[in-house]
């Protein structure tokens, strides 16, 4: 079977990302998008859109019927959830199947078996996976929960059971406090996946977090593309991930593995997925699955030369996708950075407005995930994350070096972004070392960062780009004061001649 | 668009856009926003707070607030919950204070810059834990 079309349930960059798969499988697209999201690189790229709801994400992109009837409406056989919103959510892909279309990514069952993380857990422990110790009883009440994170012991984390993502994640550090964190997260969870219940989880303060990509394909078997460090996270959202992880010894790598498969086994994986682990002290944990592409999945990509998303697809359509051999040796390091709309100097708050110039440098071995364009909006409403960088080099430190480089010459005007902040984390001593654990944020950046004083010359550039920018670069008089190609509007012909 | 400059070691080249009155510039790897300088204009972080007045530091959804009005706050006590963009931030006081007034209602959707609260300085006498 062969699909015609698809309906993507996401927006942004992930859905740029579906779009160009379906595109090169000779797909068209359907994107069920907000009434705010027109304004977005997937809107003008995908071959129909369908507004299923306004911007609140509970009345659109979190609306299982309202997706369902906008995919029926526009005759898609499937349905990609891209990750967050409902990309987890069993009673989705129960629905998807319900109206008679195919929902890409693993089945309903197999989603509450491991995407449930209490579920999860349980069937680790009846493979005798290692796990972190813990509370995730269906008793609720926010003194119980406090209870039972006294007998864990602090720290203790607060988590979304239905979550992932960072949301809805609180640190306990002790008995004080504890109530509004934990009352906290769950009003997170709900808003985030609509559904409050949190689980317990003692913290492990000197991590590392590594995680295996799984693929079970449309013959049942289920294979790991190995693993990626994703240590570097803010808030217990990640922002820096890579592939594969430098921490790992070949006999950690093939004992953490076979573990990843054997949960995704008992969970009948079909399609691509992720087995969470932390690391600390030569011990494994096994802390998540995410039944879902992963937003990092680009790493994976660029180290074993696979398209996931074809992948999935193809998947979905019944083909057979990996010979085993065909993931066996990884190649080179890849790191990818997430590049949210925020401002560094101010401990990172959210910034949104009308992108003005965007500029990505394009060369070897980069990659550029982005769902917006100048002119496009950036609302307060969805995630802050604009878009990803990826770069690919023979080894760690040269791509780090590539990383920065290209960080350096991207350029995004109209919302403040992070790069400058994931410029300080890609030069920072540790993380060239490869030494980060979890708590490498709050250790080293709990700060916000510091501008750079700007320099005489630098000031007399910027009263010249004022002097210039306010006409327009129409003066010519202005611009032959400094250099013949000045704020020349074709100069840019010129470059590498 | 393109703009290059002659500097002591050669010629810097940058690229500028006015967006909303600021000037948008990359040059040397690092992008900055510049704002006009006006004579008579608050210099700074026009949208940070200043101790008695709590502004909304981004636009986003008031989802909690933890204060009355004619209440007395310590510094560092918790005041207003926001969310923007899935996550929750919650806006501190900095000072001990009195609040005079709440400008602000659960679920409102806020501007960036946006007053929420106003309060008043407070001398406290400290508490039994700090004697």
């Amino acid at each position: 079977m062969k699909f015609k079309r698809i309906a993507i349930a996401n927006r942004g960059e992930v859905a740029v990302r579906i779009i160009k798969a379906c595109e090169e499988l000779g797909i068209e697209t359907v994107l069920l998008h907000s009434e705010v999201d027109i304004n977005s690189r997937a809107y003008r790229m995908a071959t129909k859109c369908i507004c299923i709801g306004p911007a609140p994400t509970a009345s659109s992109y979190l609306n299982i019927e309202a997706n369902i009837k906008g995919a029926l409406a526009a005759e898609a056989e499937a349905i990609h959830p891209g990750f967050g919103f409902l990309s987890e959510n069993a009673d989705f892909a129960e629905a998807v199947v319900k109206a008679g279309m195919i929902f890409i990514g693993p089945s309903a069952d197999s989603i509450r078996k491991l995407g449930d993380k209490v579920n999860c857990k349980e069937l680790a422990k009846l493979a005798n996976l290692p796990l972190v110790p813990g509370y995730e009883g269906e008793d609720q009440s926010v003194s119980k929960l406090i209870g039972e994170a006294e007998r864990i012991g602090f720290p203790v984390i607060v988590k979304a059971a239905a979550g992932g993502g960072g949301r809805g994640m609180k640190l306990l550090t002790s008995v004080k406090g504890a109530r509004d964190l934990i009352e906290s997260a769950q009003r997170e969870a709900q808003a985030a996946f609509g559904s409050a219940k949190v689980f317990l989880e003692k913290y492990l303060d000197h991590a590392k977090h590594i995680e295996f990509q799984v693929f079970g394909d449309s013959t049942g078997q289920v294979v790991h593309m190995f693993d990626r460090e994703c240590s570097v996270q803010r808030r217990h959202q990640k922002i820096i991930e890579e592939a594969t992880s430098i921490s790992l010894t070949e006999d950690l790598r093939r004992r953490m593995g076979e573990a990843a498969i054997a949960i995704a086994k008992m969970g009948n994986y079909k399609g691509a997925g992720t087995v969470e682990f932390l690391l600390q002290d030569g011990e494994f944990y096994l802390l998540e699955v995410n039944t879902r592409l992963q937003v990092e999945h680009p790493v994976t990509e660029m180290v074993l030369g696979v398209d996931l998303v074809k992948a999935q697809i193809l998947t979905a359509q019944g083909e057979f996708v990996f010979d085993v051999k065909q993931v066996r040796i990884p190649k080179g390091h890849a790191i990818e950075c997430r590049v949210y709309a925020e401002n560094p100097f101010l401990g990172g708050v959210p910034s949104t407005g009308v992108l003005g110039k965007v500029h990505w440098p394009e060369g070897p071995g980069r990659r550029f995930e982005f769902g917006f364009d100048e002119g496009d909006t950036i609302t307060s409403y969805y995630d802050p994350m604009i878009a990803k960088v990826i770069v690919w080099d023979e080894n760690r430190p040269r791509a780090i070096q590539k990383m920065i480089r290209v960080l350096k010459d991207s350029i995004v005007f109209g919302v403040h972004t992070n790069i400058p902040y994931l410029i300080e984390i890609l030069s920072h001593k540790e993380f060239i070392m490869g030494a980060m654990t979890t708590r490498f944020i709050e250790t080293f950046f709990a700060d916000p960062i510091k501008p750079l004083e700007l320099n005489a010359e630098e000031k007399s550039l910027i009263q010249h780009a004022w002097r210039i920018a306010k006409q327009g670069g129409s003066s010519k008089a202005e611009t032959s004061a400094t250099s013949s190609w000045n704020a020349n509007p074709f100069s840019s012909f010129w470059r590498g001649v | 668009m393109q703009i290059s400059f002659k500097g002591q070691d050669g010629i810097v080249k940058a690229e500028a856009q006015i967006l909303n009155g600021n000037l948008w510039i990359h040059f040397n790897g690092q992008t900055r926003m510049i704002e006009p300088e006006i004579s008579g204009r608050r210099k700074g972080k026009s949208a940070a707070s200043s101790g008695t007045e709590i502004m909304a530091p981004m636009p986003g959804k008031v989802t909690k607030i933890l204060i009355a009005k004619g209440q007395s706050v310590r510094k560092g006590d918790a005041l207003v919950v926001m969310e923007a963009m899935k996550m929750e931030y919650t806006l501190k006081s900095d000072i001990d204070s009195e609040i005079l007034e709440i400008k602000c209602e659960w679920g409102q959707q806020v501007n960036l810059g946006q007053l929420l609260v106003q309060m008043k300085p407070l001398a406290l006498k400290p508490t039994a834990e700090e004697k």
